[in-house]
């Protein structure tokens, strides 16, 4: 290797990503390992060895490197993250436990709420009070402090969270106690809950708090080892780690708040959507991954991928809201459904077709892998609808049985009383539905029309399924990008840093202290600037967004809303009230008469775009003709299977057209386009696909 | 060949097309739900969820219900779209127009509860409602409490009338109910919430019919119904035929009410038959049929069926029946603003009498129902302030799980963070935390239930009401387990009447404490490390 890099790291469950793209010409060179959960870190320095080459030379040309991991939610899901006490204000050790008291499934007699991270054994209490508008009520008594942390310390804990009442309106206790534990514990792992998440509402904080003091040692010694790993190697670029918001932050934050990385890797796949997407001219994306087992949905705004303010982990049943831990963090809004091309067709106590949520995943995966799976899948449908390449599926990789995924669909054909082509294009049609009603519901709570997105697909199953599911939405237009098998490490490498901070301000408008509220930004924003330029970026040169949580005085849920500029003073009012009011309309259509605003929580957003990134997909530079062929396909507008051209992806260059009906492979994927389609080949190799009209 | 019923009018449904509809009405409720909530101004809809969003065909018949709906909202709401009918057949509904009530037979059993429905039309011909109930911040009367002896003493009573005619709001209406309530702004701007939440099913029906260029949802109504209706009568014949008679005494008044059932299972229906229970009283805690009926479905399907989903069809096979002039089912003028008090103890009835077939399906007595205090007065600057909070009892354990510690049952209510209560009320909270030993002992242990110890900081006196329950009857355990502890409730260390109404002045301390869920099997075949774990947890003392 030669010349100026930049790495993008991605470890997933499966495999680690690792992409080093070449700032000169726009290449990109890839080495896909296993990840090593062990020690992550080993997966990683194989896989940079394996690009450097034998003689391991060249390590000094890395300008920079990014990073993406789910180790930290899959610490949290499968409990495997550090003993964690807690201490709280005296009488309240139970919040993070009483929860909401609000059951996740109204039917079932069995069920069980998540347990919290923190067991009630290791949650002290600690004589002190603050009141709801930060005043002291009980002095912090510091040596009760100093004998329950004694006492956590002798049952072997390793990391502590620190979560008092009202301390998002006054933060001296915790401050104090974080002061007092470490001057006698240098070496325990402390979170203050002020520090995590400054926000009203105790058992939510209190779920962050924790879940940051349940991963931070595990984020340390892992971060540790792998920049002196990397530094082994000769590796001297700054290492920046991918936060789930989609912003890039420096290790010493992300040892600090790992919490904030839960989401890292997904968020890292929203990006290149949105980098695509602004590629193809196309600025509100919807981007849609499919994969064996899971959907992800996540919508791209005027450029920028949608951000939402809470998330839930570790979920006791995976696509059940309510089921999981809250966590106050910022990440890039994505909704799982559980609709992949292991998705399992059955016929429910109502004689309907279901598809899902349980899927055949890769082992055994669908009857026509011949692995051992009996039960139908959409990958077994999408194999009788013609869509897929019995000779050419996973580029070839793999022999696909036609006759078994035929067998195994018969008895729900007999079930439903439909013949088995028929049932084949009822599981794709009612995934499809299931899809699409989660992105019109999203969509829908964020107060846009569905409509006025483009869809774009990546993932095994995406884009077998996009054109369909695109139909279904009423989109005009669909994209396809070429090489989305290392999406998500792309999305590293065009990642801004990007620091969010937060406050609660709980005033209404008549109540405003409005030179406080200025003071209150400027010192988040005085605080983002630290990090930002402590990520190596210049803090002047970055794009600062102050953002509100606001409500009408009474409501209970706030609408996060970009505001005007500052600096604010009592003449604001008006301009801030015009811009909720016009945002609340825009979500709920009509305005409730004569109440006041109010501002919950305060947010600013401090981002600084990476220079000049551009990353260009390999050019195929071969002339051939893209026709491959032919096979019968399934398509509803005609009501039966038509003989269809297959296309060969890897032979289309920029500007060439074809029109639907259509099936274009490739090695990762296939494309189905139905009758009247039409598509053509971008400069980056994006296939854009406009659908016809509604008839 | 595959459906081709997709692209043409006139097919009939079949299994796939119906599924991709079905799903796609679910979708639409539980959008609206969504949007009700963040536009909702009263902790009691956001926090609380204490709501429901419906749609039905023209008939009032429920073809979907929103995911998050309450247990009784469940069943009654359609019953008054139903009355809706009644009133304003369809000759008489014209696009635009919205029906309101809180009447409380043919609503939800107490006031506050404010219903609304709107008609539908498509292509010029009502083809369904959309509709919603939500609970009010406030609906003025005598503070929430038993003491009320007629429904006159409750607050302001709305019949079935028009709230919206063509599109136009009745403001005569409105400032009626904004004189009668003591949050006004709250109350209309949750009122708001619900219109905004009918405007958006009316919309969404209206895609669906022209996308799929439906004429009618009569054929869609039918099809979900009756598949509905087939497989709850499916689940039903699994339980074994015969009849299950259950007795339970509750707190009641000065004597305890007693409430008792005979389930009969007879091939692929359920009957609950109430004879027997007290009759009704001169106080709120009278449980309206409506209620009564929806606290049995709810019951039923727990133990029969509890992942089918929610429509007409799927409560089709049960019914329930009540004497008049009962406890049950009491009439005009009756009060009924705490019928949760007699209302959430029903599953728990039926199910110690599906105990002696199926214990299996349920589980023991909860620490139900939910437990609120209500504080109104008068801030400092002159405004009147009501606030209402939630807290819940522990569960009942089942034959294979502890029971679930402070959670709402049957309905599912959350209760609110204590940084909120505190920012919202004239209260400080000391303590709030779980109560060591309150659950049933048993093989497997009741859930427990929680402490909370409140100061009061207001100025001026205010008035306390409470919604409580199991102080004096606890949460019986069943195959042996235990019952779990009784709640309490003290001011200034003094136990005081649950159910009067008692004024509080600066400095007083209130405890409140929710009861234990009842448990299950014999204490002496508990596993060694989940007593263990008791212990080492601090659920269980020393």
């Amino acid at each position: 290797m030669a010349g100026t890099y930049s790495l993008g790291i991605d470890i997933g469950g499966t495999f680690t990503d690792i992409v080093a793209y070449d700032q000169a010409t726009g290449q990109i060179v890839k080495a896909k390992e296993l990840t090593t959960p062990d020690d992550p870190s080993r997966g990683v320095i194989i896989g940079i060895r394996n690009l450097l080459g034998a003689d391991e030379a060249g390590a000094e040309d890395f300008s920079r490197m990014v990073h993406a991991t789910t180790l930290f939610t899959n610490a949290i899901i499968t409990r495997e993250g550090a003993k964690t006490g807690m201490l709280t204000t005296a009488g309240f050790r139970d919040a993070v436990e009483i929860g909401r008291e609000r059951k996740f499934e109204l039917y079932d007699v069995f069920i069980s709420k998540p347990e919290p991270l923190v067991p009630r054994n290791l949650r002290a209490e600690v004589p002190e009070r603050i009141g709801p508008d930060g005043e002291v009520l009980t002095p912090i008594d510091l040596d009760a402090l100093r004998r329950e942390v004694d006492g956590l310390v002798a049952q072997g804990v390793e990391s502590l969270a620190v979560v008092f009442l009202h301390c998002y309106a006054n933060a001296a206790h915790e401050d104090a106690a974080i002061e007092a534990i470490t001057a006698e514990h240098p070496d325990l792992f402390v979170s203050a809950s002020h520090d995590v998440s400054p926000e009203i509402r105790e058992y939510e904080r209190g779920s962050t708090t924790s879940a940051n003091a349940y991963v931070k040692p595990l984020a340390q010694r892992y971060l540790d080892n792998l920049v002196a790993e990397a530094g082994n190697l000769g590796i001297k670029a700054p290492f920046f780690m991918m936060l789930s918001n989609g912003g890039l932050t420096h290790i010493e934050e992300a040892k600090s708040r790992p919490v904030l990385l839960l989401e890292s890797g997904p968020a890292a796949g929203a990006l290149v959507a949105a980098h695509f997407g602004g590629a193809a001219g196309e600025k509100n994306i919807l981007a849609f991954d499919m994969g064996g087992t899971t959907a992800k949905l996540a919508m791209v705004e005027d450029g920028h991928p949608h951000v939402s303010y809470s998330f839930e982990a570790a979920r006791e049943k995976r696509f059940v809201v309510g089921s999981g831990l809250p966590m106050n963090i910022s990440t890039i809004e994505l909704i799982e459904i559980g609709a992949g091309g292991g998705s399992i067709a059955h016929v429910d106590a109502m004689g309907l077709l279901k598809v899902g949520p349980r899927s055949a995943g890769s082992e055994p995966g669908p009857v026509c892998y011949g692995r051992g799976g009996t039960e139908p899948t959409v990958t077994d449908a999408d194999l009788l609808l013609g869509y897929l390449n019995p000779g050419f599926f996973a580029g070839g990789s793999m022999q696909i049985d036609r006759d078994a995924a035929s067998t195994a669909m018969a008895p729900l054909a007999s079930a439903l009383g439909l013949s088995v082509s028929a049932v084949a294009w009822g599981i794709h049609d009612v995934v499809n539905e299931n899809m699409a009603s989660a992105a019109r519901v999203h969509i829908a709570e964020q107060g846009h029309d569905v409509r006025a997105f483009t869809l774009l697909a990546t993932g095994g199953a995406g884009p077998v399924h996009v054109y369909y599911v695109a139909r279904k939405l009423g989109l005009k237009r669909l994209i396809c990008p070429a090489s989305a098998g290392v999406a998500s490490a792309l999305g590293l490498l065009i990642a801004p840093a990007r620091v969010d901070r937060t406050g609660t301000v709980a005033k209404r408008f008549s109540e405003m202290d409005w030179p406080a509220l200025e003071a209150q930004y400027k010192a988040l924003e005085a605080d983002a600037s630290i990090v930002i330029e402590a990520t190596g970026f210049d803090p002047s040169a970055a794009n600062v967004t102050r953002l509100a949580d606001m409500r009408f005085a009474g409501q209970g849920f706030e609408v996060v809303l970009e505001l005007p500029a500052g600096p604010y003073d009592e003449s604001s009012a008006a301009a801030l009230q015009a811009a909720f009011e016009e945002v609340y309309r825009e979500t709920f259509a009509r305005t409730p008469p004569d109440v006041e605003p109010e501002i919950i929580n305060i947010r600013v957003s401090m981002k600084a775009d990476v220079p000049g990134v551009e990353v260009t997909a390999d050019a195929a530079g071969v002339v051939t003709d893209p026709k491959a062929g032919s096979r019968p396909a399934y398509f509803p507008e005609n009501g039966e299977y038509v003989e269809t051209t297959v296309y060969n992806r890897n032979a289309m260059t920029p500007g060439y057209r074809f029109e639907g009906p259509a099936i274009v492979e490739e090695s990762e994927s296939t494309l189905i386009l139905g009758p009247g389609a039409q598509a053509r080949v971008d400069d980056q190799l994006n296939l854009i696909v406009d659908l016809p009209e509604e008839d | 060949m595959p459906n081709e019923a997709t692209n043409s009018a006139n097919a009939s449904l079949d299994p796939i097309t119906l599924e991709v509809l079905w799903t796609r009405l679910i979708s639409t409720v539980d959008e609206a739900a969504a949007a009700l909530v963040r536009t909702s101004f009263s902790t009691v809809v956001r926090d609380s969820h204490d709501f429901s969003c419906v749609i039905t065909d023209a008939s009032g018949r429920s073809l979907v219900q929103a995911t998050d709906s309450i247990p009784s909202f469940i069943a009654t709401l359609p019953a008054t779209i139903k009355h809706f009918l009644d009133v304003y057949p369809a000759d008489q509904l014209e696009p635009g127009d919205v029906l309101i009530t809180n009447d409380i037979w043919m609503g939800t059993g107490h006031l506050p509860d404010i219903s609304v429905g709107k008609p539908i039309f498509h292509n010029g011909k009502l083809v369904g409602f959309a509709g919603s109930t939500a609970h009010a911040p406030d609906i003025g009367g005598k503070i929430r409490s038993p003491e009320p002896r007629e429904v006159f003493e409750e607050g302001f009573q709305i019949p079935i009338m028009k709230l919206m005619k063509a599109g136009e709001v009745d403001e005569t209406f409105m400032r009626l109910l904004r004189q009668n309530v003591r949050a006004p702004d709250e109350v209309v701007g949750d009122l708001y919430a619900q219109l905004t939440a009918l405007d958006l099913m009316e919309r969404r029906v209206g895609d669906v019919m022209t996308q799929y260029e439906l004429a009618d949802l009569a054929p869609l109504a039918s099809e979900i119904q009756d598949r509905s209706e087939k497989a709850m009568r499916a689940a039903i014949r699994e339980l074994p035929d015969g009849t299950y008679t259950n007795e339970m005494p509750t707190d009641g008044l000065d004597v305890p009410v007693t409430l008792k059932v005979a389930v009969t299972i007879d091939g692929d229906e359920v009957r609950a038959d109430y004879t027997g229970s007290s009759p009704q009283v001169g106080k709120a805690i009278n449980c309206a049929m409506c209620y009564t009926y929806a606290m049995t479905v709810y019951a039923v399907k727990c133990a029969a069926a509890p992942d089918l989903p929610n429509n007409e069809g799927s409560v089709a096979p049960i019914s329930a029946f009540a004497p008049e002039r009962t406890i049950v089912n009491p009439l005009f003028p009756a009060s009924g603003g705490s019928r949760a008090l007699i209302g959430h103890f029903l599953p728990a009835l039926i199910f110690g009498a599906l105990a002696q077939v199926v214990p299996d399906r349920i589980m023991a007595g909860t620490g139900s129902p939910l437990w609120c205090i209500n504080l109104a007065g008068v801030k400092p600057n002159g405004k009147p302030f009501a606030n209402l909070f939630f807290f819940n009892g522990g569960m009942g354990a089942t034959h294979r799980t502890d029971g679930q510690n402070c959670l709402s049952w049957p309905s599912n209510i959350s209760s609110t963070p204590t940084e909120v209560i505190e920012q919202l009320s004239p209260m400080r909270i000391h303590r709030r935390g779980f109560r060591a030993d309150s659950g049933g002992k048993g093989r497997y242990r009741g859930g427990l239930g929680q402490e909370v110890e409140f100061e009061f900081l207001n100025e001026t006196p205010a008035a306390l009401a409470m919604l409580a329950e199991r102080t004096k009857t606890s949460a019986p355990g069943i195959a042996g387990g235990e019952a779990g502890a009784l709640g309490k409730l003290e001011i200034n260390g003094v136990d005081v009447d649950p159910k009067a109404q008692h004024i509080v002045k600066q400095g007083d301390r209130l405890i409140l404490a929710t009861p234990g869920g009842g448990g299950y099997g014999n204490v002496v075949d508990r596993d060694d490390s989940d007593a263990s774990r008791d212990k080492s947890l601090g659920y269980a003392g020393e």
